[in-house]
């Protein structure tokens, strides 16, 4: 048996215990994610989905439960660099160009200059910008600027990328644009994907199991195998196996009861 | 920015100015005001070009005064900010006094000061500007410090880089816009503060000092002429400043918003 | 909230006392006569008339003003030329107000003013303009306005004000223009005159800008009062007291502290009101973490 990418298990994660303020974001979680796969976690807000990329990335610690990448601790995979990671936000540093910019994990392992500058330009090649080398962050586009996250974030050839509504912010358009060009970037590197996202087409177009999720207190209600096959086009969008995946969502999705109001974010 | 544009930019400035010293020199030649009463821009242009050699050594000392100032107390603030940084409850401790030293008219200090060092010293009115510099630059640049794009410190730790790797891949370069807002702002208080801290006693020598003994005796235009000198000092301290932040501007787009 | 701003208000008093613990400390280990550091004199003399202790700066606040037989209590003096400062203060930062919103209106409604005036009113405060307060106070008396002559203390107000508006037109102007054009868009789809737009959008929306304009405005105002008092030797305020007591600060160097403690008590106090109308003002805008 093959180590699994992504093991999570009973983790639950409660924000300010004890205090009036208390809140279960997430309880009794268990999932995992074989090498390679494309996994989407979607549910309402406040359902905890954002919290439980955190949690696997450690940048937050679980209150209970153990989680493990590639069969290390997250801490530890955090610290040897397994994943890579993008935001809603392409964060990218503004003062630095964007090749500079896809250089910061690397500089950050210690490499040197000329390797980090090589690498930097196959990963601008890889995401089809590489005329954009010497450009700062504000002379690109959004859809661009998160194009040159993802390549930052694949910088160090992580096997896992952890990926937090990272076309939420781009036009429709676009946004149907950088998901096709997402799954060419992970079939060529092999890159096993974790995608929080709350839109339905994009989790079932991109996925090969959508992970429901609802909220108070955050917890998995469904697990949907999207099985469209590994080779997806423009024309997958048409095709009516799609149609199915996606009412098949919606309808776990509104098996969950809705809340009233806006809800907490769940960052 | 197309020439059509900067011609706007500084067409209209030029133009309002002109009409404004225009209708000054009419009004006095109009109602034929005396001298003492509001000297018309062409004498005060007569008396700053003839008393040109002493105004130049009471805009020198001044303005040595209001550079030593400003040196001092932005390389304190930017030293303190990083404190600041560092351990929050200094931040806890120096904010609410820098929020009250901000409301108070703390250039009564000078007179403190002066007590302190002796009558004879600059360092008074030096040590009044660096206070001033000090608290602009400390406010500043330890938002720029702190207000770091939360993505970017989760992509920093994402990293598992080290505090340090923190302070110098993201707080420093974040805050160095900060700085230069900061120095816009403190550059032309350095000069008035400088100025006014010649009012409070102590040598009498200056843009400050020379300015009300003319008035008070009665030679209007020459005071004019030291208010003028005064202008152009506070104007080339507050254009050295733009175009200092001008230079960090141009490379990164657009600048953040510091507190003016 | 309460106990932040208990903890807030606990912070300051533990700063000032570490303030006042640093003085007494380098008067005791601080050299007599004042020292100099890499050739600069920087270090203070420690002498009882240069420093005096902080103990005693408080105590003289409760002994007599003078020898003199009718002489009132140091802070009830204190009070007295603060309270004279304070309402000229008040005069100033109204006046000031009225100009930096009427001048903001103006460049807010016509393109071409703010085109030819920001440059102007941005200019103006980068220059010491105070300098001409001889000037200014020197019209009282000269000329009479409709049978209303000119006194002294309205040209101290005029000089506050020269101080405290730009600001606050700075901070107008921005508020005016910060509706989003949706905003605007909505007003001109209900063909709202400019007026009525300014009345019901931009001028509600200027609110939380011109507050911390009108913060900066109030400190402003004080200073120029007490520089104006002091460039031309207007009696009765805080700023002439400041300057008559460290004048006799050879003898009595105590009192000069009661003054200092004055005006800082009179800036904290105008400030403390903008903060008041903040309260009354905003109470039903949405919080916002203010630093």
């Amino acid at each position: 048996m093959t180590t699994s990418a992504v093991a999570v298990s009973k983790v639950s994660k409660v924000f300010n215990p004890g205090t009036p303020g208390q809140v279960d974001a997430l309880v009794d979680i268990d999932l995992t994610i074989a090498p390679g796969e494309f996994v989407s976690l979607i549910g309402p807000s406040g359902c905890g989905k954002s919290t439980l990329l955190r949690l696997i990335a450690d940048l937050i610690e679980p209150s209970g439960g153990t989680i493990t990448i590639n069969g290390k601790a997250a801490r530890q995979a955090r610290l040897d660099q397994e994943y890579g990671m993008a935001f809603q936000q392409a964060g990218l540093f503004e003062w630095r160009s964007v090749e500079k910019n896809i250089e910061l994990p690397l500089e950050l392992k210690g490499w040197d200059k000329t390797q980090r500058r090589e690498r930097a330009h196959e990963m601008l090649e890889l995401v089809k910008l590489p005329e954009f080398a010497g450009h700062m962050p504000w002379q690109l586009s959004g859809g661009m600027q998160q194009r040159i996250a993802i390549a930052r974030a694949l910088a160090s050839s992580p096997s896992l990328l952890l990926m937090d509504e990272p076309f939420g912010a781009l036009d429709e358009m676009t946004r149907e644009h950088m998901q096709a060009e997402l799954l060419r970037i992970c079939a060529e590197t092999h890159t096993t994907v974790v995608f929080v996202t709350h839109s339905i087409p994009e989790a079932v177009f991109l996925s090969d199991r959508v992970v429901v999720m609802s909220p108070r207190p955050g917890r998995i209600t469904q697990t949907i195998d999207v099985e469209l096959g590994g080779d997806r086009d423009e024309d997958t969008r048409e095709a009516g196996g799609f149609y199915e995946k996606i009412t098949e969502v919606r309808e776990a999705l509104r098996g969950i009861e809705q809340p009233v109001v806006g809800g907490v974010d769940d960052r | 920015m197309t020439s059509r544009h900067a011609v706007a930019t500084v067409a209209w400035p030029l133009l309002f100015g002109a009409i404004f010293l225009a209708l000054w020199e009419a009004v006095v030649q109009i109602f034929d005001l005396k001298p003492y009463f509001l000297p018309s821009p062409s004498s005060i242009l007569e008396a700053f070009v003839d008393n040109f050699g002493i105004i130049w050594d009471a805009t020198v000392y001044s303005g040595t005064n209001a550079l030593i100032g400003l040196i001092a107390g932005t390389v304190l603030g930017v030293a303190v900010s990083f404190l600041l940084v560092r351990f929050r409850f200094m931040t806890e401790l120096v904010t609410p006094l820098a929020v009250a030293l901000n409301a108070i008219p703390i250039v009564v200090l000078v007179t403190v000061f002066l007590n302190m060092y002796g009558a004879t010293s600059d360092v008074p009115r030096r040590l009044m500007v660096t206070l001033i510099v000090f608290f602009i630059v400390l406010v500043n640049v330890a938002k720029g410090l702190r207000q770091v794009s939360p993505t970017h410190l989760e992509l920093l730790r994402s990293y598992a880089a080290s505090p340090t790797a923190v302070l110098l891949k993201a707080r420093i370069p974040n805050a160095v816009p900060y700085l230069f807002t900061a120095l816009k702002i403190a550059a032309p208080a350095s000069v008035i503060t400088a100025f006014v801290s010649e009012y409070f006693g102590g040598r009498d020598i200056g843009l400050g000092r020379r300015i009300p003994s003319n008035f008070a005796n009665s030679r209007n235009a020459v005071a004019w002429g030291y208010v003028l000198g005064a202008c152009l000092l506070g104007l080339t301290f507050y254009l050295i400043s733009m175009a200092m932040e001008s230079t960090t501007r141009h490379r990164r787009g657009a600048a953040p918003g510091g507190g003016a | 909230m309460i106990s932040r701003a208990a903890r807030r208000t606990a912070m300051f008093v533990l700063a000032l006392v570490i303030v006042a613990a640093w003085w007494e400390f380098y008067k005791w280990v601080g050299p007599e006569d004042g020292g100099s550091i890499l050739g600069m004199n920087i270090l203070p003399k420690t002498t009882d008339r240069a420093m005096p202790h902080t103990w005693d700066m408080v105590g003289r606040l409760f002994e007599n003003e003078s020898t003199a037989a009718d002489s009132r209590p140091l802070w009830v003096a204190v009070l007295g030329y603060a309270w004279y400062t304070f309402r000229l203060a008040i005069g100033g930062l109204l006046l000031g107000t009225a100009i930096g919103i009427g001048l903001a209106i103006l460049m807010a409604r016509f393109r071409v003013v703010e085109r030819g005036l920001l440059p102007w009113v941005i200019m103006s405060q980068t220059v010491p303009l105070i300098a001409l307060a001889p000037q200014v106070v020197s019209w009282s008396g000269r000329f009479d306005l409709f049978g209303w002559e000119w006194p002294r203390w309205a040209s101290v107000c005029l000089l506050a004000a020269f101080l405290s508006f730009f600001p606050i037109a700075v901070g107008a102007l921005r508020g005016l223009n910060s509706p989003p054009a949706a905003a605007l868009e909505l007003m001109d789809s209900y063909a709202a005159s400019w007026w009525q737009t300014l009345w019901r959008l931009r001028l509600p929306a200027s609110v939380s800008y011109l507050i911390p304009a009108l913060k900066l405005g109030a400190t402003a105002s004080v200073i120029g009062v007490i520089v104006s008092e002091i460039s031309t030797g207007i009696p009765g305020g805080i700023g002439r007291a400041v300057i008559s007591y460290s004048q006799a600060a050879t003898s009595d160097p105590e009192k000069l502290y009661g003054a200092v403690f004055g005006a800082a008590a009179l800036g904290l106090v105008l400030y403390g009101l903008v903060v008041l109308m903040e309260v009354v003002v905003m109470r039903d805008r949405p919080q916002e973490e203010f630093s």
